[in-house]
């Protein structure tokens, strides 16, 4: 009994983590309806701009942290730019190939710029584990619950309290009605993309401060993980997002313990196409019906 | 000249590769699965030749009739989702297969060897070619013939009344039920092609690699699998053939002198291919124009 609530309590600190690659992953998708690939390694370009600045000049996490969320919007921008803009309405596979290709292209340059297998990340915060009872809890994995909920919180408070936040609805809703009422869509939607990227960030500086290393293969991690937590959620929603995420993390967690580390990723696997056939649209519904169109 | 052989053997199994994709994507299914397909036809050849002795040739058979029916049966639940969904739901199934790879284990002692796939380490001495004597030449000719026959059958596929009925699927799901076409059934059947060459292309590249493993088979692959058929286009077959031979002959051989820097390139030449013809790089319009290019000297020599 204490181990499958220790299990919990451990599965849902990693999920809050999923929690949040997910949400960027669901802003992406709600604002273009396009799938980008190229979601993680952005985030792991902001994680190694971060490296950089730790092992060159010896930067503090603060400084690491603002460093690998800004390098994962600004390659979030360039992937946009790219594979997104300039694409036509009807050509949404393209885009997704192209997202392919940019992220081959992240990847040799990351190992370009640090070409060992793996580097160093520095740590969010050392030190015992709380004891509460019979039960533990690290604290760089509770100041990443409370990260997750916090930005998730702010999330939907933008979505749905702000001007920007209507905007980027009435674009999700709509893009031609949202243009034709005035809706700047040519502004809105980089910024959409450059700040979903930016979330992914700190979702990124988190996990790689808790791991303390990174690699040019977080990036394929990271879209898999956004993308298993986005679909088990539900499409385009952010409470969803945040459930995905956490329920992912808790049948990962579960599933290693009682099931052994091989067991782990198929069992996630298992869960979504389960979720995926039974309830297509994921558990929480979408924001809008229209985000379910063809990716 | 070996090298230049090898390069043709790879092509050819990227076309099968890129092939399979193209009948499922002809119904506007964009299927991350392929690459699952072509592992469990990889490994269920290689299983065969190496463990039960078959010949090749039944042994790709069972392969793609595997890899078919494996496809057809994930058809189902998989295909009651669309778009994005059905994307992430394809891509769970390729990392279930690769994981069910990545944890089986099935060997027998021959002599000092143990033979047959070991978990994380693999498949190893898949060496039906070199025990029966084939040469490289051999090998290659072999792929290709395999290629032009799986070519002609989708290309008689297309211009028959099925290829009509796969692209009206794709075009426009509504118009198409509405004149009576069984959704299900078509979706289904193009994804079960798709897994029956899938199946034969993973039974080729098993020989000719000899060496097998889990990684090979990940999402990378997968979106390769779909990358040649809409970088070539869809009008036809030959799209997807030109797109293996730019990906894999140009981008990936041809820029090896560029060490480091290739994949900077590789990346970006695809993103410029795809914003420049958005529509593949052999789209309907350039078939028409091609076949206007053709075509009157076609007439006067039948005149």
């Amino acid at each position: 009994m204490i181990d499958l609530v220790q299990n919990t309590i451990d599965g849902l600190m990693i999920g809050s983590s999923y929690g949040l690659l997910a949400l960027g992953f669901t802003l992406i998708f709600g604002v273009m309806r396009r799938l980008n690939l190229s979601y993680g390694p952005s985030i792991m370009i902001g994680g190694y701009f971060g490296t950089v600045l730790y092992l060159q000049f010896g930067a503090g996490p603060l400084v690491v942290a603002v460093a690998v969320v800004v390098g994962a919007a600004l390659a979030g921008l360039y992937v946009e730019r790219l594979c997104f803009a300039p694409m036509k309405a009807g050509a949404a596979i393209a885009s997704m190939v192209s997202s392919f290709a940019v992220w081959m292209q992240l990847e040799q340059a990351a190992i370009l710029v640090l070409p060992r297998h793996t580097y160093a990340f520095p740590p969010l915060a050392t030190g015992a584990p709380l004891e509460f009872g019979p039960f533990a809890v690290r604290i760089d994995h509770l100041v990443m619950l409370g990260c997750a909920l916090g930005l998730a919180a702010a999330v939907q408070l933008l979505l749905y309290r702000t001007r920007f936040g209507l905007a980027l609805r009435a674009i999700i809703g709509n893009p031609v009605a949202a243009h034709l009422v005035g809706v700047d869509v040519r502004t809105v939607m980089p910024l959409a993309f450059a700040g979903a990227s930016a979330i992914g960030g700190v979702a990124g500086f988190l996990v790689l401060a808790v791991d303390q290393q990174v690699t040019p293969m977080f990036g394929m991690w990271a879209t898999l993980k956004g993308l298993i937590a986005m679909m088990i959620g539900g499409l385009g929603s952010v409470p969803g997002a945040v459930l995905g995420g956490l329920l992912l993390g808790v049948i990962e967690v579960q599933s290693q313990w009682y099931f052994g580390p091989q067991i782990r990723d198929l069992a996630a696997y298992f869960v979504l196409f389960a979720v995926l056939a039974l309830r297509p649209r994921g558990l929480v519904g979408s924001l809008s019906e229209a985000s379910t169109q063809k990716a | 000249m070996d090298f230049y052989l090898g390069l043709i053997q790879i092509i050819g199994v990227h076309t099968l590769l890129g092939l399979s994709a193209y009948c499922v994507l002809l119904t506007g299914q964009v299927s991350l699965a392929q690459a699952g397909f072509f592992a469990i036809g990889a490994y269920v050849a290689g299983i065969l030749t190496v463990l039960a002795q078959w010949p090749l040739i039944p042994a790709l058979a069972v392969a793609a009739v595997v890899s078919g029916a494996v496809a057809c049966a994930v058809g189902f639940p998989a295909l009651r989702v669309k778009g994005l969904m059905l994307v992430v739901a394809t891509v769970a199934f390729g990392e279930a297969v690769r994981l069910f790879f990545f944890n089986f284990t099935y060997q027998i002692q021959a002599g000092v060897l143990h033979l047959g796939p070991h978990g994380a380490e693999g498949f190893r001495q898949i060496r039906y070619f070199p025990q029966h004597g084939w040469s490289t030449l051999d090998v290659a000719l072999f792929i290709w013939t395999v290629v032009a026959l799986v070519m002609a059958g989708l290309w008689w596929l297309d211009h028959s009344r099925i290829g009509a009925v796969l692209r009206a699927v794709g075009e426009d799901e509504l118009a198409a039920q509405s004149v009576g076409i069984n959704i299900t059934a078509v979706k289904v059947s193009a994804m079960t092609v798709g897994g029956f060459i899938a199946g034969i292309g993973g039974g080729i590249f098993a020989h000719y690699t000899t060496h097998i493993e889990h990684a090979q088979f990940g999402v990378v692959l997968a979106t390769f699998a779909i990358a040649y058929p809409i970088l070539g286009g869809l009008s036809n077959v030959f799209g997807t053939l030109l797109a293996a031979v730019f990906i894999q002959g140009f981008l990936i051989e041809g820029l090896r002198f560029m060490g480091d820097w290739r994949n900077l390139l590789f990346g970006g030449l695809i993103v410029l291919a795809m914003n420049v013809r958005p529509r593949g790089l052999l789209d309907a319009g350039t078939t028409r124009a091609l076949r206007r290019l053709f075509a009157p000297r076609k007439e006067r020599s039948g005149a």
